[in-house]
């Protein structure tokens, strides 16, 4: 009961302290990198729920965002569709290519699906480059128009789709069907003795964190208002995959709290730029040895078994 | 079509390197090595390095390149995987970010240009009016040759009785008093040597940069895939495959076409037959 109580206000506490943020210090700069982190929270958290329930670790989520920028994009710039029908229809597009490389790999068991995943983003990746007449090639697509042209109001709007994804993807994590996506993680063999259709609750949840991750592709497009294939790369996905470790696995609200808080510490430090993904491999290596909960969600549970112990 | 034949045959077996070294680590420790990219990468690195930089000949160059990634092979297994090794997942996000790492330490010590990995024989070679690289036809004939003799190695020697035994099951090879664990270091080493002198030799013709060892990794992937987890007979066919078809359509349609042959190959294969060519274990 108190749990509850201290959870809600918890996530209360944050949602107001991140949109106070920009009221307070203020700057189209820390605007700029807040809704970058807000909208790379977006990703992590439909990372999380497919991978960290049911344990089948995807390396190709840069998959499902590029081809939501891109479809984003195309739809556009070449038939002038507004951001608002082409953000469904990013949505639709991430979740066919789920329904594609998850039919044939995760009905299986072994680790096809992660390679499955891992090889789709990377030839996705080289055919932007190879079809570059009609893609853009390195260029990628450019002059793709602002969902809202006031900065302030798209960091609200990114904003509100974190929390609207994390309270939908967090219902659905603690509801019948999160229960049997841990089952999976946990043996998948009882489950299906126990009669579940494992391979339908595989795909579809991966079809919903498909289609989360490609809205949140479509919105960076938006945002940036220019997509390349650079978003399709493994570093997408291996950034992605270490803020779900730091916020902690499998606990959906943790890897929001990751992803902002690895995109802060990048942005101060923005001098060793080159750096940048070297120090993500090595943070990811230590987390994996030392910290394999993670750090958020982790300290988030014993602030709150403290704070329910006193009262 | 003899210029196919021969071409085909060269990527065939370059292939072949990269996905037996590939295969041989999963079917004896069960360890799906992303890094295994990473040591091709190095292979051809250190080989640039020794001889651009330190001014060796190539043979010792080649070699001494060949034998540090096989080390650095065994100590990433005995450091990183090996304490991860009771999860597949954690095995595999430790690899990812051992590649990563070493990408970025290329990355950071050569920049992002190609680099030229010199070669063993510069003189061309015209085969029934079809011209070829002296040093593709090498690479052919080495890859062959190393191939062969891991075979041989696996088959008659006594090392190589332990490590099938290792693959077969690790827990009775235990208690028939072999060490899996050093089998894991020998074989991890082994791989990564394959990988290493694939670098070596495949160098000279392909690019030579950071991130090098990505497609590599995707292939060596497919050929897995289509061979069957963890069969060395099959990655070898599944590679002549691979290789032949990536050709036979670069020079029908374009080479730009190439790079889907690996995806469509690897996709069927998992939709009607997931074990694999030669595949014993039932993927299901």
């Amino acid at each position: 009961m108190f749990g509850k109580r201290i959870d809600f206000a918890g996530a209360l506490g944050f949602i107001a302290f991140m949109a106070a943020l920009p009221l307070i210090f203020g700057g189209n700069y820390l605007i700029g990198v807040l809704t970058v982190s807000v909208i790379y929270g977006i990703w992590a958290v439909s990372w999380d729920f497919m991978s960290g329930l049911t344990g089948r670790e995807n390396f190709g989520h840069s998959l499902f965002i590029g081809v939501g920028a891109y479809t984003a994009g195309f739809l556009n710039t070449t038939f002038g569709f507004s951001g608002w029908w082409s953000l469904p229809a990013a949505m639709v597009m991430a979740m066919v290519f789920a329904l594609v490389i998850g039919v044939p790999t995760l009905r299986l068991k072994g680790p096809y699906f992660a390679l499955a995943m891992l090889s789709g983003a990377v030839i996705m990746q080289r055919l932007m480059l190879i079809f570059w007449e009609q893609t853009g090639g390195e260029e990628g697509i450019n002059g793709i128009e602002p969902l809202i042209r006031s900065q302030l109001g798209f960091y609200y709007f990114a904003l509100a789709a974190l929390v609207l994804v994390t309270a939908l993807l967090l219902a659905l994590a603690r509801s019948h069907w999160g229960l049997i996506l841990r089952a999976v993680r946990g043996d998948e063999a009882t489950c299906q003795a126990a009669g579940i259709n494992v391979t339908f609750y595989k795909i579809a949840s991966l079809m919903i964190s498909a289609a989360f991750a490609g809205a949140g592709g479509a919105i960076y497009a938006h945002y940036q208002l220019q997509v390349s294939p650079q978003l399709f790369a493994i570093v997408t996905s291996i950034t992605i995959i270490t803020m779900v470790y730091v916020g902690g696995m499998a606990s959906i609200y943790g890897p929001v709290g990751g992803a902002i808080l690895l995109v802060l510490l990048t942005e101060l430090l923005r001098n060793f730029g080159e750096w940048r993904l070297m120090i993500y491999s090595c943070t990811l290596i230590l987390i994996l040895f030392f910290l394999p909960n993670g750090l958020i969600a982790p300290t988030w549970r014993r602030m709150k078994s403290m704070l329910a112990g006193r009262e | 079509m003899l210029e196919i034949l021969i071409h085909g045959a060269v990527s065939s077996a370059i292939y072949a390197m990269l996905a037996v070294g590939f295969t041989l680590i999963f079917g004896v420790a069960r360890i799906l090595n992303l890094a295994h990219g990473s040591f091709y990468a190095l292979g051809a690195y250190g080989a640039y390095f020794f001889t651009a930089q330190l001014k060796l000949p190539l043979l010792p160059a080649a070699l001494l390149a060949i034998a540090l990634v096989a080390l650095f092979g065994v100590v990433v297994e005995r450091v990183l995987v090996r304490p991860m090794r009771r999860s597949q997942l954690a095995v595999l996000m430790i690899t990812l970010a051992v590649a990563l790492v070493v990408e970025q330490v290329l990355f950071l010590t050569f920049g992002s240009e190609y680099r030229n990995v010199p070669a063993f024989v510069e003189t061309k070679f015209t085969i029934g009016g079809v011209d070829v690289g002296g040093q593709r036809l090498l690479a052919l004939g080495v890859s062959v040759t190393l191939i062969a003799l891991l075979w041989i190695f696996i088959q008659r020697t006594r090392l190589g009785s332990a490590i099938l035994a290792v693959s077969q099951d690790p827990e009775a090879a235990n208690y028939m008093g072999i060490p899996s664990d050093r089998i894991f270091s020998i074989v991890m080493g082994l791989s990564a040597a394959l990988a290493a002198a694939a670098g070596v030799l495949a160098g000279p013709f392909l690019t030579v940069q950071p991130t090098m060892w990505l497609l590599p990794i995707v292939k060596a992937f497919a050929i897995v895939i289509v061979g069957g987890l963890g069969s060395i007979p099959g990655s070898i066919l599944a590679a002549l495959m691979l290789g032949y078809a990536e050709t036979i359509v670069g020079y029908l349609i374009s080479t730009s076409w190439t790079e889907i042959v690996s995806v469509l190959a690897t996709l069927l294969m998992l939709v009607f037959r997931p074990a694999g060519i030669f595949g014993k274990r039932a993927a299901f």
